[in-house]
């Protein structure tokens, strides 16, 4: 469901990009993911969870995790999408193709 | 002595500016605002070891000010135009630094902003950040490009400690407006209440004394 990415040199954290395009209500997302993860906030147009890591979940499916470790960040996104799967708070975006930028040598 | 309150961040541009005003003989109060849960604790930590560096280079006791600034940011998210995002955050924290300024008898704000840098620093948009406020707003960087103000930074030593790792914030819009109309940003301020959300910044925020650093 997600590459991971690097966001920039002096980042402390990982992105995951959505390899197809959706975009999620945060509120509902804030429902499925109280039952395994800390809500830190909802901030309406961005939803902070802690679980292994802190993540901020984007609208667009983005998610910024605060780890260093490449591989924590892996799991933590192959979690959440676990989660979010097939769940009503994701909502497809048909004829796009491909949203994110892809990094085939990482992430799940 | 002059004094100043002197907003200052985990990055490179505001400990310069810091810089420069200390060895002109200003007495500076260092305020941080702490963007938590939109960053991480690496950009307070890195604000306090470049305040620590800044008096130790000048020997000059810097009183340090950190003010929550996570809920501003979650009131604007919640209310107001996103565009906007950047100039509402930046006006919240020039009215904070007043109160401080106020409190510490300082004569102004001091930022590390220059022109056209980021979105939020463009003319129109400094202009009508300032409107919130009656002090002086000193901006020493304001002609300076980047790789002069990195220049700066290497030569006093800050800049190694600025670019240690530290998430930027998250909140920012993806476009950020660079010609906002103080109209427009009034009219949507008026949607939140200011006058809380600033007493509850200054009752949550705490002082670290200089030899606490």
């Amino acid at each position: 469901m997600y590459s991971i990415l690097k966001p920039c040199n002096t980042s402390a954290a990982f992105e995951a990009i959505p390899r197809d395009r959706f975009s999620l209500d945060l509120d509902l997302c804030e429902e499925i993911l109280g039952n395994d993860c800390t809500i830190v906030t909802n901030a309406g147009i961005l939803l902070i969870v802690n679980d292994r890591c802190e993540v901020s979940i984007h609208k667009d499916g983005r998610l910024i995790l605060k780890t260093d470790s490449k591989d924590l960040a892996a799991e933590q996104a192959a979690r959440i999408a676990g989660w979010l799967e097939g769940s009503p708070a994701i909502r497809k975006h048909r004829n796009r193709g491909n949203a994110g930028r892809t990094d085939p040598a990482a992430g799940k | 002595m002059a004094k100043l309150v002197s907003l200052i961040s985990g990055g490179i541009d505001s400990p310069v500016a810091a810089y420069l005003m200390l060895r002109r003989g200003v007495e500076l109060v260092a305020v941080h605002m702490d963007n938590r849960p939109f960053t991480d604790e690496k950009n307070l930590n890195k604000t306090l070891s470049l305040v620590r560096h800044l008096q130790n280079l000048t020997q000059s006791p810097i009183r340090t000010y950190v003010v929550p600034h996570g809920p501003n940011h979650i009131a604007f998210a919640r209310n107001c135009q996103r565009h906007l995002h950047c100039l509402f955050c930046r006006r919240m924290m020039y009215r904070i630094a007043e109160r401080i300024a106020q409190k510490e008898q300082a004569a102004g704000i001091l930022t590390g902003e220059s022109l056209g840098q980021v979105a939020s620093q463009t003319l129109q948009n400094l202009m009508v950040e300032n409107q919130v406020v009656s002090v002086p707003v000193i901006r020493p960087l304001i002609g300076l490009d980047k790789v002069e103000i990195i220049d700066i930074a290497r030569k006093i030593g800050t800049y190694e400690i600025s670019t240690l790792p530290g998430l930027c914030c998250t909140i920012v819009p993806k476009k950020p407006s660079t010609a906002a109309r103080a109209k427009d940003l009034h009219d949507e301020e008026q949607k939140i209440d200011l006058g809380a959300l600033i007493k509850k910044s200054l009752e949550g925020m705490y002082v670290l004394d200089p030899e606490a650093l």
